[in-house]
């Protein structure tokens, strides 16, 4: 008779340990979670979209900096209705969000947070799951569904490429070009300063549009811009914390443009 | 090769021979469709940015769902002491290994680098779902292989050719209640997960609600239990390799009845909670169910047939009486819970909140199924039939005759329990 004690009091008790077990490590993993905000630098974008004129440049200089199949973007510019007749438009790199949903779900950890708030990709890592496409409110992800094989069309009018193709079957996205930060500040260059450590997109952008820099810089032009002018971010209400941050085009400045 | 070819010709037309070729077909040109996937990528299937899951994800999440009856029916008859239910958890047990094989193929196939699917297991994201889900189906189907050794020990070639190894396959069966428990804990794991795989995406809010795990988990046991008894009650009719006790399945019946109406009572709530406000794409995709593409899955497959009609012919004691009409009942319940699946995982897709300023846009997507998608699911489905109908044949998977005394040791082990309970 003494075979097998299990009863039920026996296994009301294990599941208790084991729920509770389960429980605490999820909750000194919530307390990990948000994302990397605690590095030297924290880097961000202003978008001023009542200097953006749709020309696109950026998204071709992404293209051929980060030799990006010409059917995907990681850099999506679209129209954002009018004023006063003239198109207002939306560009949208990876938003690099503070807690950003595709770190969350990613079950590899091929997405990741790095300290200065850059939301990497580990294409090594990645199994090809998807789920941080689905998460992502933003669509800034794509998907490589076949092999980018042959020439790059971007390649070499709007530059040389500066990071590997990926592999078929991962999703990519903008990193910020954190290889141009990388590779600027170890040459002592100011990201967002000097054109060699800022990302392609706002060397390239010739309205100057874009603004880049440190927000724990208080004297940095995005800091400044932040300071100075009303800013919004795409989708707050979903608490993703974006850090790139968008000045939005009014009559008024649309005129000035 | 002479022998076998006679014997080929001799069997080809019974209608085991049949029914063996039928499949064969299928899992032949589905055979053919996995190689074009994993030759040319996943450029030949429909998805795409907007729509990254489609039919295999359904298949995966429906075959997982309908595999459900091993840890439940497991659970009732080691850990609540229903012993005399053993029989239907045989093949309950039977199911959920075919149900979790056929997930892994489908997700084998989705996954865009299938050759690195063992990352998974290496690299850890604890915060996320899909990691629990992985590691929880990846735990449980070790379980379910322990668990089914006992019953691949009945294969009559492995007793006469190699009894040793039978005979500790079938000794496994002492550790059934220590499985069940290991079981019981993985699956409403991972069940839930899966459900909440959906309900912790923020950015479509149509799936973003508590009660997605919920629901996952208790439609999972509904269809689980449905299928095993199905199953079990279509092999008998077909074959005389399959011998149930109509009157055992009767009393399940009944309690699935009882369940399904639970089923309907939190159904109803969940579907009224999200007509009461307008919630940008929230709303669109409950339209989209409800009178869009979707509604035909949604009224006649989820809401009609999959969850009203059964409910009503289990509980009338007429009609579960009836061997057919209870048998049907089993397969609405089943079909429900598929309709179920496809419909929450495609409708989060369908309509898209654009991430533009001002008031939430929605954008309406498409999805239809490409060929290789369509044929490499039937293989899935095939090969989960192909085993079943085996399994059937050579494993006495549904024989309600087996009772524990074959095991003596899990007579003491049931009465054990039983005298605990008490």
């Amino acid at each position: 008779m003494t075979e097998n004690k299990f009863n039920r009091r026996d296994f009301i008790k294990l599941s208790a340990v084991g729920v509770a077990v389960a429980a605490s490590t999820r909750l000194i993993q919530e307390a990990e979670a948000s994302g990397g905000a605690k590095g030297e630098h924290q880097w961000a974008m202003v978008i001023d979209q009542s200097k953006c004129t749709g020309c696109n440049q950026c998204s071709l200089v992404c293209h051929a900096n980060n030799d990006i199949n010409p059917n995907m973007d990681w850099n999506q510019v679209v129209t954002a209705g009018e004023i006063n007749g003239k198109t207002v438009y939306l560009p949208r790199p990876c938003m690099q969000c503070e807690n950003a949903p595709c770190v969350e779900v990613c079950p590899v950890g091929a997405s990741y947070y790095r300290d200065d708030g850059i939301v990497m990709m580990d294409y090594d890592k990645c199994i090809g799951c998807r789920y941080c496409m689905v998460a992502c409110p933003y669509d800034a992800r794509v998907f490589n569904w076949e092999a980018f094989t042959g020439d790059n069309p971007a390649v070499p009018e709007w530059g040389e490429p500066d990071v590997e193709r990926r592999p078929r079957g991962v999703p990519e996205k903008c990193s910020f070009c954190y290889n141009r930060i990388d590779r600027g500040m170890s040459q002592g260059l100011k990201p967002g300063v000097d054109a060699a450590a800022t990302p392609a997109c706002v060397v390239a952008c010739p309205t100057g549009a874009r603004i880049f820099g440190d927000l724990n810089d208080p004297n940095s032009n995005v800091s400044q811009m932040l300071k100075n002018h009303p800013t919004y971010r795409l989708r707050e209400s979903l608490g993703t914390k974006p850090r790139v941050y968008y000045i939005p085009a009014t009559e008024e400045n649309m005129l000035e443009g | 090769m002479k022998t076998i070819l006679k014997t080929i010709r001799e069997n080809i037309f019974t209608p085991w021979g049949l029914w063996l070729s039928f499949l064969g077909v299928i899992l032949l040109s589905a055979l053919i469709g996995g190689i074009l996937v994993f030759w040319k990528g996943l450029v030949i299937t429909n998805l795409t940015n907007l729509v990254p899951w489609g039919l295999w994800i359904t298949i995966d999440l429906s075959s997982i769902a309908v595999a459900a009856g091993a840890f439940s029916m497991c659970a009732v008859v080691y850990l609540f002491g229903l012993k005399r239910y053993e029989p239907i958890a045989r093949t309950a047990t039977f199911v959920g290994f075919t149900g979790y094989s056929m997930a892994m193929m489908a997700l084998l196939l989705d996954i865009g680098r299938p050759d690195r699917f063992w990352k998974s297991f290496v690299f850890w994201n604890t915060h996320s779902l899909l990691w629990e889900v992985t590691m929880c189906v990846g735990l449980y189907f070790t379980v379910l292989l322990l668990e089914v050794m006992p019953i691949l020990a009945s294969f009559d070639w492995l007793r006469k050719k190699f009894p040793a190894i039978a005979h500790k396959m079938e000794h496994l069966h002492h550790y059934a209640p220590v499985l069940a428990i290991a079981g019981l804990a993985l699956s409403s794991l991972h069940q839930s997960s899966l459900g909440a795989v959906y309900g912790v995406i923020k950015a479509r809010p149509i799936w973003y609600r508590p009660e997605m795990s919920v629901m996952f988990m208790f439609t999972a046991i509904l269809g689980g239990i449905a299928l095993t008894l199905f199953a079990s009650m279509l092999a008998a009719r077909l074959t005389s390799k399959a011998k149930i006790n109509d009157a055992l399945i009767e009393r399940v019946a009944q309690v699935l009845g009882y369940m399904m109406m639970a089923y309907l009572y939190w159904r109803f709530w969940d579907w009224l909670a999200q007509t009461y406000t307008y919630e940008p794409g929230r709303t669109e995709g409950f339209e989209l169910l409800t009178k869009g593409p979707l509604s035909f899955n949604f009224w006649v497959g989820e809401m009609l047939v999959g969850a009203l009609l059964p409910t009503i012919i289990l509980l009338k004691r007429s009609w579960r009486q009836t061997p057919l009409w209870r048998m049907l009942a089993f397969a609405m319940i089943v079909g429900g819970v598929v309709a179920f699946r496809f419909d929450t995982n495609i409708v989060g897709f369908l309509a898209v909140i654009s991430y533009l300023p001002g008031e939430a846009l929605v954008q309406y997507t498409s999805y239809t199924p490409s060929l290789v998608e369509a044929v490499t699911g039937a293989g899935i489905v095939a090969f989960g039939l192909l085993a079943f109908s085996v399994g059937v044949k050579y494993l006495r998977v549904v024989d309600h005759r087996i009772t524990s005394e074959e095991h003596e040791v899990v007579t003491l082990t049931a009465g054990d329990i039983v005298k605990a309970g008490d």
